[in-house]
This record gives C-alpha cells, sequence and structure tokens, in this order.
C-alpha cells in the first residue's frame, strides 16, 4: 500500500509564542518550527504499517516556505521513503493548499492520503477535508487507527464514547487525531540517510494552482486575556476549612457551582 | 442578509450549542435553521451517522437554493468537518471554532483562537462564508425557545467508504461530553495511578461536572485519549475547569486558560498551574478533595 502524508511546519509546541509588532502575527524571533503535532501522528501511523509490512512506501509533501524543507528532512529521518516541497507563500489560502497538494496527490498516486487533522499554527482543520473534495475522494477524520483489511483498511475515528470503525477501499483521506504510539524519534541511520536523498521542488503554477481562492485574514491579534492574582489557600492540616472556604467563594463570589 | 444555520440534534433535543448558535443569529439577518437527518439511525444515533460526503452535498445544495451569504454550525466534531468539506465545496471563505462572530460592513468579523489557544486573533470573514462557533461563546438567554428546524436529506454517499462498527471506550460512562460541560474536573499524574479516579470522579458528579485529564495521564493509558484536555486533545472553555495534581504544562495550559474559573490543587507551590489558577491550593490532593467534594455537596444541597 502506498500513502502520502501532508505536513506542515509550524513553531514547536513547546515555543512561548508572542504577538508580532504589527500586531497581526507571531514574532518569528526564537521560534524552532517543528512537524505540526498532529502530522506527526499521521506520519507514526503511516511508518507502522510500513513497519508491519516493508512493501508499504510511506512518501511526505508539504506546501510552504522554503524552510519547510527541514520539516521534510524530519519526516524522512523517522523514516519516510520519498518527499516533495511544493513552495507556496506562507499566507496561501487553505483552499488552494488542497489544490496543490491534490496536485502532487495526481503524480503520486498513493492509496490513503493522510494529513493532521489541524495544524497547531492557524488550527483551522481545513486542508484536509477541502484536498479530499479537490480529490472527490471520501474522508474519515478524528483517526486513532488504520488498519488493512481485506483488500481495503479499517479507519477507527475517535468520537464521543468511542471509535466508529469504517471500512474504506481505497482511494481515501483520513485526517489523523492521534496514534497510539508516540511518533517515533529518527534514528541515527535515519539521519544519515536522510541527508543524501534528493527532496525534489514543485510550484503552484506547475501543478495547475492559481492562487486566489476565498480566506480569511488575521486583522489582529493579542495574546489571551492576563490571568493570576489568584487567591493562594494552604491546607495547614486544615483541609475540611479550607474546602468549606473555597466551595463558599465559588458559590458567592464567582458564582459557578 | 441570509443566515443558513445547521443544528444537531441529541436524541430529540437540539444539541445546546445550535440553540445558542439559532439565537444569536437571529440578531444578524433572517435566519433559517435546517438539520441533516440520515433514514434508519440506529439506536444511539440520534440523527443517523454522520458522513462527510453525503452530508456535506446536501448542506451545500441547500445553502446555494437559499441564497445564505452566512452559514453557522456549532464547532463540534462533526461541526467542525461538516464546515470545512462543504466550505471546500463551495468555495467559500471558512473560519473554524470563532468565539465571537460580528457582522460589519459586509463582511464578518469573527475572534478565533490560533496557535493551540497561545493567541486570539481577529479575523477578517469575506462572504459569502462558513463559520463554525464554540459551544459556550454565546450565553443562551434564560427562557430561549427552540427555534423551528427544516430537516434535510442527506445526499448519495460514497460508495468506497462504509461504516463497520462502533468500539465503546471502556470507561466512558453517563457523564456530561467534555467540549459542551459547564464545569470540569481534571486531574494529572499527581493522581499516581489510575485507581485513584473515583476521588476526580466523585467531585465531578457533585458539581455536575464532566472528567478531563492530562496528556501525562492519558498516554500512560489512566485515562482514555478523549479525556484529554490541551494542545493535542481537547480546547475546552466551562464555566469552572478544577485542576487535580496538574503541574500546568504550557500545552495544558493552552487547552484551558480560557475557563471562567480556574481552581488548581497541587502539592508544589512553584507550578505553572497556580499562575493562572483564580483559587489554588497548595497541599495533598488526597486530603483536600474528599472535603471539598463533601463541602460542595453542601452547597448544593443548600440550594
Amino acid at each position: 500500500m502506498r500513502f502520502l502524508v501532508c505536513i506542515k511546519q509550524v513553531p514547536d509546541s513547546t515555543v512561548r509564542v508572542k504577538v508580532g509588532s504589527d500586531g497581526r502575527s507571531v514574532a518569528s524571533e526564537g521560534i524552532t518550527w517543528s512537524i505540526s503535532p498532529y502530522d506527526e501522528y499521521a506520519i507514526e501511523l503511516a511508518l507502522e504499517r510500513k513497519d508491519a509490512d516493508p512493501g508499504t512506501i510511506v512518501s511526505v509533501v508539504t506546501v510552504g516556505p522554503a524552510r519547510s524543507r527541514d520539516a521534510l528532512r524530519q519526516a524522512l529521518a523517522m523514516g519516510c521513503d520519498d518527499a516533495t516541497l511544493v513552495n507556496g507563500p506562507e499566507d496561501l489560502a487553505g483552499l488552494d493548499v488542497a489544490k496543490a497538494l491534490a496536485g502532487v496527490v495526481t503524480e503520486l498516486k498513493p492509496d490513503v492520503v493522510l494529513c493532521g487533522k489541524q495544524a497547531s499554527d492557524d488550527d483551522q482543520g481545513l486542508v484536509g477535508p477541502a484536498l479530499a473534495e479537490a480529490l472527490g475522494w471520501p474522508h474519515v477524520g478524528m483517526l486513532t487507527k488504520a488498519v488493512p483489511a481485506g483488500s481495503g483498511i479499517e479507519l477507527w475515528r475517535e468520537v464521543e464514547g468511542g471509535h466508529e470503525v469504517w471500512k474504506a477501499t481505497p482511494p481515501v483521506v483520513g485526517l489523523v487525531h492521534k496514534s497510539e504510539k508516540e511518533p517515533r524519534y529518527p534514528s541515527l541511520p535515519g539521519i544519515m540517510k536522510a541527508k543524501k536523498k534528493e527532496i525534489p521542488e514543485k510550484d503552484l503554477a506547475g501543478l495547475g494552482v492559481t492562487p486566489g481562492a476565498a480566506k480569511i485574514e488575521v486583522v489582529a491579534m493579542e495574546p489571551p486575556p492576563q490571568r493570576g492574582g489568584g487567591k493562594i489557600f494552604k491546607l495547614d492540616g486544615d483541609p475540611k476549612g479550607v474546602a468549606e472556604q473555597v466551595a463558599k467563594a465559588l458559590h458567592e463570589e464567582a458564582k459557578v457551582i | 442578509m441570509k443566515i443558513l444555520v445547521i443544528a444537531e440534534w441529541q436524541k430529540d433535543t437540539l444539541r445546546r450549542v445550535s440553540l445558542e448558535i439559532a439565537t444569536k443569529a437571529a440578531s444578524f439577518g433572517d435566519v433559517e435553521v435546517i438539520a441533516v437527518r440520515s433514514r434508519g439511525g440506529g439506536p444511539g444515533e440520534d440523527q443517523g451517522r454522520y458522513t462527510p460526503v453525503a452530508w456535506s452535498s446536501a448542506v451545500a445544495e441547500k445553502a446555494k437554493a437559499s441564497g445564505a451569504q452566512l452559514v453557522l454550525v456549532g464547532a463540534t466534531l462533526n461541526g467542525r468537518d461538516l464546515a470545512a468539506r462543504t466550505a471546500a465545496k463551495l468555495g467559500w471563505a471558512y473560519a473554524a471554532d470563532c468565539t465571537e462572530v460580528t457582522p460589519k460592513d459586509g463582511a464578518v468579523e469573527a475572534k478565533r483562537p490560533m496557535y493551540a489557544g497561545k493567541v486570539r486573533a481577529t479575523v477578517k470573514v469575506p462572504l459569502p462564508a462558513i463559520v463554525s462557533v464554540r459551544a459556550g461563546a454565546w450565553t443562551l438567554p434564560a427562557g430561549a425557545s427552540a427555534p423551528s428546524v427544516t430537516e434535510i436529506a442527506p445526499a448519495a454517499d460514497d460508495p468506497r467508504l462504509a461504516f463497520e462498527r462502533f468500539e465503546p471506550t471502556a470507561s466512558s460512562g453517563k457523564r456530561v461530553s467534555l467540549a459542551e460541560a459547564r464545569a470540569i474536573v481534571s486531574a494529572g499524574r499527581g493522581m499516581k495511578g489510575p485507581e485513584n479516579w473515583k476521588l476526580v470522579e466523585d467531585l465531578a458528579d457533585a458539581l455536575g461536572a464532566a472528567t478531563g485529564a492530562s496528556r501525562a495521564v492519558t498516554d500512560a493509558g489512566w485515562r482514555p485519549n478523549e479525556e484529554q484536555v490541551g494542545q493535542t486533545g481537547k480546547t475546552v472553555t466551562p464555566d469552572l475547569y478544577v485542576a487535580l495534581g496538574i503541574s500546568g504544562a504550557i500545552q495544558h495550559l493552552a487547552g484551558m486558560t480560557s475557563s471562567k474559573v480556574i481552581v488548581a490543587v497541587n502539592k508544589d507551590p512553584d507550578a505553572d498551574i497556580f499562575k493562572i489558577a483564580d483559587y489554588g491550593i497548595v497541599g495533598d490532593l488526597f486530603e483536600f478533595v474528599p472535603a471539598f467534594t463533601e463541602a460542595v455537596k453542601k452547597i448544593k444541597g443548600n440550594g
């Protein structure tokens, strides 16, 4: 089976994101870039299929600026077979990103396309469903497991109270929420191998994409409302007394119970 | 402006978030509330099983036929999925998980969290557009009446994808869902082991709350993944968030920092969770929580 994992490079989740001086974007100083966490889970899900069946091919693709090449290199080091970089501006509309990815899908002909359910920068969750729509393929969201079954693949979708299990006859798009195992770290041989691999580049025009799809525009950005200055209680051997004070405060001051 | 609200059913009643949106949207213009209902939904399938292809096709057709400029839907699991695919089908702008939506100068201005809640953005959404709105973003006025709902049938499904079965999570029970809960009791590694969760559940029951967990806890398999609050789990905005034995990693804080009131219990006085807590209790949670559960019951009992 052939997998294509679509990834995005985003600020690492441990980075303290700050609003930039223009007041409508994130300050770029001091940012460490990583593969978006949900995309890492998607890579892990695909690589687990490759662990089980070495004939599996796992390709990876991203649409983004030149720095995104590092994210592809990281994916290769984790064990992906090949990588493609589509050069695109950072503010490309999600619908245009999906069209560009659809162009790459048409060339690589994967059976299963996996995307993280959303990128942890804009948190839109648009590109995956839009890619499925552009391809005319069905999709399954909130994926936590993908298991080959007969000629098809079982896709587990996390919902309230459990999982829906869907049987897909490829091609299909899966939007990954989580993998059962933590995404693997690149091995040293993996890193060495990844360094030697060519990463072909494509441009939007070559994929038949003329940017201009409808999109939202960020006009202002601010940190979430500051919190703090809360009341601190120490138990000091009187849990019952403190518990009653806190419950009373929640009832009378905060009015939430 | 003509607005289409896509409602979701939960058994025989509309989901709270659908009611919130339908009620608020009436102040923006001419609202029609629709719901997709599949035939032959089995037990527990309130409105039939959601399938992206069939539902988005039906909603897109309806949106075009109705002349709507704005489609609003709850930012639920299915709502977000449906909204994104429908926006792609129509080629409309899409804004996900918004906490404020205001029509302005022939467009819509919306506020939404980005970077996993680490910043709040104001976005301009050109019309026509689809916007998914977070549960609790709009307070439901007391005595708000249920709107009349136009039911539409899903279009044909893609034969390449078929529902096989439902696998329930072992520990999932009767509690309210995290995303829509007005109170949440969340617990972390400070609980020491899954066998101590009765403490969490007793407090949640006393508060009428949902139960959540830190990533450390779901990764360790102490609790199911669906309870995880934080960057790679759920983002929640309840009125009351109680954090038990959670130190407050930045990824966890991102998922709950917009809660109205935060109570934190931790034995480490320097834990980051105290920086955002409205009420912080420094001490042994195994001593505090049972006493707190009793105190809550007493207050609730007195009405």
